[in-house]
Parts: structure tokens; C-alpha cells; sequence
């Protein structure tokens, strides 16, 4: 039950009255007559226990977009409803409007529309439906709240994904699609064919052409279904924000540009987020699935403040793929955690996979070494200059141990990642 | 400029208009919906003043007969006691009482200080009584027939009665003044106005009689020499019989004293409580109203923030709390070699070897305008030796590194 603003006001102006009769009596009959519009107005208001509540609409939108759920209600009761109806939505979710009027007839449905602009990443559920259906004198309410399910997913913005068509121009080139290879870099053998002026002659097969007449040569193509596995770090190291996003969301990012471009360059792509456990696991997708497997494995994951546990981490990896791959994973250069972390198990992992390491790089240390001026500029250069030292070397150790390195700030890492595939892909070391 | 731009997050769509209202335009809206309030508040602060400042003020010695400033009344006093007149001056009304036999004249003045009780009192008293400008109160009780007619500014001439203290004083000076009328009943009626009402009146209320003067300017130190009002004083104080006088200046009631029993729930009418009871029921209510959610408060989780270049920051404070100048300088050193050695055309592992210092040194230096000396000072000397000294080192490999950069 809820009161209306008419009845304070009504009471208010009635206030008035006991000046002109003042009487203990005068007091009794207004509070009388008030009680008793309100008790008419909850006798006669619509029935809010006979509501029924469905939901339709989207369920996922991305992270930018806007999503339209509806809802109906269905009135099953014998009096009309007239009331208003508020969908509660968390804040980052964006919904609008905040409260509706509906009116809906006896035995009838009625839709209300909500556009939902969810301003974070993740799974954004309704919390409840709230009626509030207000008698025919509009002195009291009736008010009832409701569940109603539905969740709508935001999924990531995946801003990079204007960088694929250009990769996968590169990565036709690479695969002879658009240009034919002469010698190709890639270690697949394709087929045999005519010599042709310009061809290297390195590449005669001198078997083959001893058999036929023609001088004939071998064609190559990269090779196809390598597997790659992209493991996110969600430990601490990711929740760390460079300019306003945070480490993981560039990873992400940079992830699922590479999950595309190797899906459709013919490799097998797996996904792992781990910190102290799995988070979230991708695997066995087909070409077409892929992306949006991973965007939704994806939009739910949060960084969390715990230290990542690399030895789990490297035993999951290891128990889940036999065969060599590309093991690609996404964290921070910290010299602490890698070094304690990450370092001792590196040739337990090397020894079977290429591993290559992606990090985001904060352009504010950047900007601090180049600060000048005065002293504290100076002091805050020379600890950037410090970290970059410590990045350097990291850096340095881990190619030592075989250790592919991408280092990028935020907006290039993405692309850098594809690059360093692509290359490897060229390198046919895949 | 907002259309152009496609909707992006939800963040950005603050309103209508997209752009956020600065600080002024914040403050200018709502000064312009408070002006009206801030409009009225002023002039009612205004008015207060203008009140106060035009109210007549009266010093708390006005017509004290032991105070010689100029609206106190000794030289009245001390005439009167040259005459032959036993003048006792009374603070309090049942001193005035006791002090007060038949044929002795009560000067009555300030009343609005007397309480209820203290005039039942008087008006029980022996004494003739001289009412010198009283209070509404006092006169319905002390002189019930006689009542208020408005103020005058006018000059009075003539007595124009047949009251003795009047006619031989002849013509006053009462300056504003308050005048009276009758109703009922033989009174006399000196220095009428044009209107008919009277600034002294004299009744016979009971077996005493009642002379009430609508000024106190005759009676004061002041205006005691103008016209005829030491006459008026004297005769009216009875100094002609040679009688004593009662001079009550009664102080300020004391809290709790007499009037004011009565609390402000008694004096309410039965309908203003029952007013202020509706009231606060519709307070309720409307609290009820305000009180009741249409639904509940969301709690959202939110993301921590952590920026991540925290830790370089952390230390850059702690380098400069702590004067590290040897890290600091060092830092920098290895930071500035480490971008000169592959400009040099070396390789990037000799940057950070010490074996190769002189190498290095000679090759700056050789693409540099600085001689080697210098360039050795700056790539791999001491630590500074104060912070101008480290801001001074990192400006010269600032400089190295161009020049080499340039060469």
C-alpha cells in the first residue's frame, strides 16, 4: 500500500476547518471521511496481485549499443488497472524510461517498451517489476513488486575489429589467395606446377621434373589448423587501468581480433581466463562460432584483485593440449609476478609451445620520462625511466627463454598482436 | 556538433543537450530561481530595520527622580523638595503602596512595567494618583473610565478647564502627547485639542482622585524650564497642598513574577490546537507519501579503480621524499644511454656494460659539440650533488641525446 500526495494535501487543507468549528468532533469526522476515501480507493483500486508479467526482446547488445526489452502485463483480474509501473534495472544498465503510466483494461495485456543502454560490460539482470495502482479517488495505492527475469548481456565493444579487413588482406597475401607464392615462407607443401620465368629456382623439384618433360616447381602455402590457445590473466595485474580501461578490456580486445584473424586464416583458436581458477574457457568453436563464443565467454569477466597462480595456470594449459600450439598469453610485464610467477615454469611450457606474451604498456610512463622542469617532473622521470629499465630487461629475459614479446600501448596492441601472428604465421614457425 | 557524433556509451547522454553545464551556468540557474525568496528576505530585513529605527526609544533612567540626564526628572523632584514636599521615591508597587497615605499624590510612571497584580494594588491604594502617559492596561484599571484618543503634535495654549494645576501653569510645552476622552460621568478635561479629547484628564475614581497626563515631556529634566511645566509638575504632584509625594518607577518585573502564569497552550484558542494537530497529520502523511519508493534501491557492483602507472608515481614520490639522487641520476643515465647506443650504430647490449663506457663516451662525444670529459661526467659520473644539480644532469643528456639524434 502506498499513499498519495492528494491526501497530504487534502489533509492539509482541511486542516482548516477545526479554526471554524473547533470541536474534538470536527477533528473525528475529517479523519473519518479521509480514512474512509482511503479505504475506498484500496477496495477499488486494480487488483495487483492479478498481474502477469512476460518478457521479450534482446538479450544481448553491445557494449555502446542499445538494447529494447519489453514487457507485458497481463491483467487477470475483474477491475481495470490503472497504475504506475516502474522496470528496475541496476544504474549501468541504462534503462529508460524510469517509470511508466499503464492502464490496462480487465482480462487484457498491455506492452511497455524499455531501452536499455548499459554503460559496463557484463550481464545486466532485472531486478523486480513495481506496480503501484492508485484507487479512482487518488488518495491511496496499492503497490506490489514483483519478479520478472530477464538478462540482457553487454557484450564487449570490440573497437579493433576496423583493424581486421587489413589483417585480412595481409593474411590473403600470405596465403596465396589473392597473390600465388613462389617460394612460400610457410612450410605447407601444396601442389606442383609448370615453371614459370621469375619462379626461384630453388624451389625445382628436380624428382618431379625428372619424371615429366617440363621443368616443374613446388608451390607452398603457410600451414592451416595450427592450434593457438589465447590465455587472459585475470589477476590483479589486469584490473590496473591505463588511461580509463582497464588492462583486461584491452586484452580482451586484443584477443578477439586475433581469434578472428586466426579463425579465419584456418587455425584452431581456444580461449582461457585464469587467475586462481578458470574464469572463462573457449574451446573446440568452429570458424563461424568462434567470435561470438569468445565475446560471450567474455562480457561477464571482471578483473580480480588476487594474485594470478601461474603454476595452475601452466598446469591447466598443459593438461588441456598435447600437441604443439601457439600458446598466447595476455598479462602485464610486471617484473615481480612474472619473475616469481611466470619464469621458473617458462621452459616446462617453451619445451612443448611457442609461447609469446602480449602486454599493455601505460602511455603515462611514457609521458612521465619526458617530463622536465622542475624537481618532482625530474624524480618522476627518472622512476619512469626506472620502470621502463625493469620492462626492458623483463623483456630481454623472456626472449632469452623463447619467448615471442608484444609489448604496445592500449590503442596499438591489438593490431601489434596480429601482427606478431601474422609474422610467425610468414615465418611458418607456427 | 553533438549530432554529428554517433550515440556512443550511455555515459555521454546526459541530457537533451548533451554538453554538461559549467559551473556558471549552474550558478546562474539557480541564482535565478532564488532570486524571488532572497528578493523577499531582504525587504522584509529592510523593513525590521526602518521599524526599529523609527520606534521611540526611552532610556532606562526616563523619568527617574534621582537621575540628572535629560529625560530624568531630579530637578522636578528636588523642587518639590525645597517646597516642602517629602518626595519618597518607590521602586516597586507595594513599596509605592505601603509608602502612600491618604493625601499623598502617587506619581505613576512607566507602567508598561507594572504587572496585573501590581496594578490591582495600586488601584487599591489611598493615594491620589498622577498617571504620567500610561499604558492602555494600566488605565482600564487604574482609570477605567478613561480611555485613549490618539497622539497629538500639537501645541496646547490654553488650559481651557477650570483644573487649578492647570490654570495657574497657564500654557505647556507637551510636545507629543496623548490624549484622552471620557466616557461618562463628571471629569475634568484640560488642553483639549481641536477634536475635543483631552491631554490632561482628572477623574474622581472612588474616594481618590486620578490625574492622567498624556505626556512625560513637562516632567523631565529637559523640558522642565519651557512654558509652564515645572508649574504643571509641581501643582499636578500636589506640591501646592504640601502633601508627600510616592514617585513610583517601578523596575522590570522579574521573570515569573506576577503576569505570564498563564503558558502558551492556555492562551491558544481550542481551534488553533486542534489546527496545529491536523497539521501535523497531514505532515505525517505527506511524510508517508514522500517515504514510499517505487521500488527498491539498486545496488550496483562497481569495478575497482586502479590506475597502473600507481606504482611508477609511488615511486617517483619516494625517490624525491627520500633524495635519491644516486637512483634517480642513475635512472636517467642508463634511460639516456640506453636510446644514444643504438643511434651510435653499437650494439643495444653495450648500453648498460660498464666495459664499454669509454667506447660509447668517445662516440658521443666525436657526434656532439661537448668534449669527451663532459659527455663522460654526464653518461656515467657521480651522483649530483644537490636537486639543482639532478635537474641540471637531466637537461644535458636531454641536450646529448639530441645533438646525437640530430648528427
Amino acid at each position: 500500500m502506498a499513499l498519495t500526495g492528494r491526501l497530504g494535501l487534502l489533509a492539509l487543507l482541511s486542516a482548516a476547518i477545526p479554526l471554524f468549528a473547533p470541536s474534538w468532533w470536527t477533528l473525528l469526522i475529517v479523519w473519518g471521511v479521509l480514512l474512509l476515501g482511503v479505504a475506498a480507493d484500496l477496495a477499488l483500486a486494480g487488483n495487483v496481485r492479478a498481474l502477469r508479467f512476460h518478457r521479450s526482446g534482446d538479450k544481448n547488445v553491445r557494449l555502446g549499443g542499445t538494447a529494447q526489452v519489453s514487457l507485458i502485463v497481463e491483467n487477470l483480474g475483474r477491475r481495470r488497472l490503472k497504475a504506475r509501473l516502474r522496470d528496475v534495472w541496476p544504474p549501468s544498465a541504462g534503462a529508460t524510461p524510469r517509470s511508466v503510466k499503464v492502464d490496462v483494461p480487465a482480462g487484457e495485456r498491455r506492452r511497455v517498451e524499455m531501452t536499455l543502454t548499459p554503460t559496463r560490460r557484463g550481464d545486466r539482470k532485472a531486478v523486480t517489476v513495481v506496480v503501484r495502482s492508485v484507487g479512482p479517488l487518488g488518495l491511496a495505492a496499492r503497490q506490489l513488486s514483483r519478479a520478472a527475469p530477464w538478462t540482457v548481456r553487454a557484450l564487449p565493444a570490440f573497437p579493433s575489429r576496423r583493424h581486421l579487413p587489413a589483417k585480412l588482406a595481409r593474411l590473403r597475401e600470405l596465403t596465396g589467395a589473392h597473390v600465388a607464392l613462389i617460394r612460400g615462407q610457410g612450410t605447407e607443401f601444396d601442389s606442383l606446377r609448370e615453371y614459370v620465368d621469375g619462379d626461384d629456382v630453388r624451389s625445382i623439384d628436380w624428382r618431379a621434373t625428372a619424371r615429366r618433360n617440363d621443368i616443374v616447381v613446388r608451390t607452398w602455402r603457410p600451414e592451416r589448423d595450427r592450434r593457438i590457445y589465447l590465455v587472459l590473466d585475470t589477476g590483479r595485474t589486469s584490473a590496473g587501468r591505463v588511461g580509463d580501461i582497464p588492462r583486461l578490456d584491452c586484452s580482451m580486445d586484443a584477443a578477439m581480433l586475433l581469434g578472428a584473424l586466426a579463425s579465419r586464416a584456418g587455425d584452431r583458436v581456444d580461449l582461457l581466463a585464469y587467475d586462481r581458477r578458470v574464469r572463462a574457457r573457449v574451446e573446440g568453436a568452429s570458424r563461424t562460432d568462434l567470435l561470438p563464443a569468445m565475446v560471450h565467454a567474455l562480457a561477464p569477466l571482471e578483473p580480480e584483485l588476487i594474485e594470478c597462480d601461474a603454476a595452475g595456470m601452466v598446469s591447466t594449459l598443459m593438461a588441456r593440449v598435447r600437441q604443439r600450439c601457439l600458446v598466447v598469453l595476455l598479462t602485464e610485464l610486471n617484473t615481480a609476478a612474472i619473475e616469481e610467477g611466470l619464469l621458473p615454469l617458462l621452459p616446462q611450457l617453451t619445451a612443448r609451445h611457442l609461447v609469446m606474451i602480449a602486454a599493455v604498456s601505460d602511455p603515462r610512463v611514457g609521458e612521465m620520462a619526458a617530463a622536465r622542469g622542475d624537481l618532482a617532473s625530474v624524480y618522476d622521470a627518472a622512476a619512469a625511466e626506472r620502470a621502463r629499465a625493469d620492462r626492458r630487461r623483463l623483456t630481454a629475459e623472456l626472449r632469452g627463454h623463447g619467448v615471442e614479446v608484444v609489448d604496445a600501448p592500449p590503442e596499438e596492441i591489438a593490431p601489434a598482436l596480429a601482427d606478431a601472428y601474422l609474422a610467425l604465421k610468414a615465418a611458418g614457425r607456427l | 556538433m553533438v549530432t554529428q557524433t554517433p550515440p556512443r556509451s550511455g555515459a555521454g547522454q546526459a541530457g537533451p543537450t548533451g554538453a554538461e553545464p559549467s559551473a556558471r551556468q549552474v550558478a546562474g540557474r539557480r541564482w535565478r530561481s532564488a532570486r524571488g525568496v532572497v528578493a523577499v528576505i531582504l525587504a522584509m530585513v529592510v523593513i525590521a530595520i526602518i521599524l526599529a529605527a523609527l520606534r521611540p526609544s526611552t532610556s532606562a533612567q526616563a523619568l527617574d527622580p534621582e537621575s540628572p540626564k535629560q529625560d530624568g526628572s531630579r530637578a522636578l523632584a528636588e523642587i518639590l523638595r525645597q517646597n516642602g514636599a517629602q518626595v519618597t521615591v518607590a521602586r516597586h508597587a507595594d513599596d509605592a503602596v505601603e509608602a502612600a497615605g491618604p493625601g499623598t499624590v502617587m506619581v505613576v510612571t512607566r507602567t508598561e512595567r507594572l504587572t496585573n497584580e501590581d496594578l490591582i494594588l495600586l488601584s487599591n491604594a489611598q493615594a491620589d494618583l498622577l498617571l504620567v502617559r500610561p499604558t492602555s492596561f494600566a488605565l482600564a484599571d487604574l482609570a477605567p473610565r478613561v480611555r485613549k484618543d490618539g497622539p497629538t503634535f500639537e501645541d496646547a495654549d490654553e488650559p481651557g478647564c477650570s483644573l487649578q494645576a492647570a490654570t495657574l501653569a497657564g500654557a505647556v510645552a507637551f510636545h507629543e502627547s496623548e490624549t484622552y476622552e471620557v466616557r461618562g460621568g463628571s471629569a475634568t478635561e484640560c488642553y483639549k485639542t481641536e477634536y475635543g479629547s483631552a491631554r490632561v484628564v482628572q477623574v474622581q475614581n472612588g474616594a481618590h482622585t486620578v490625574t492622567v497626563l498624556g505626556s512625560a515631556s513637562p516632567l523631565t529634566n529637559r523640558r522642565l524650564t519651557e512654558e509652564g511645566n515645572a508649574a504643571l509638575g509641581m501643582n499636578l504632584a500636589g506640591a501646592a497642598t504640601g502633601s508627600s509625594v510616592v514617585w513610583l518607577v517601578p523596575d522590570l518585573p522579574e521573570s515569573g513574577s506576577g503576569a505570564g502564569q498563564e503558558s502558551l497552550t492556555d492562551l491558544l484558542p481550542f481551534g488553533v490546537k486542534l489546527f496545529f494537530l491536523e497539521l501535523l497529520v497531514a505532515v505525517v502523511l505527506v511524510a508517508l507519501w514522500r517515504s514510499r519508493r517505487l521500488g527498491p534501491v539498486v545496488a550496483e557492483a562497481l569495478p575497482v579503480i586502479v590506475r597502473s602507472a600507481e606504482t611508477v608515481e609511488g615511486r617517483a614520490r619516494l625517490y624525491r621524499a627520500g633524495h635519491a639522487r644516486d637512483r634517480a641520476s642513475d635512472a636517467l643515465r642508463s634511460g639516456a644511454r640506453e636510446r644514444v647506443v643504438p643511434l651510435l650504430g653499437l650494439p643495444r647490449s653495450r648500453a648498460q656494460d660498464p666495459s664499454a663506457a669509454q667506447e660509447i663516451v668517445t662516440a658521443v662525444a666525436r657526434r656532439t659539440t661537448y668534449d669527451e670529459t663532459y659527455v663522460g661526467a654526464a653518461l656515467y659520473g657521480p651522483e649530483p650533488l644537490d636537486d639543482a644539480g639532478l635537474i641540471a644532469l637531466s637537461d644535458v643528456l636531454d641536450d646529448l641525446e639530441r645533438q646525437v639524434r640530430q648528427s
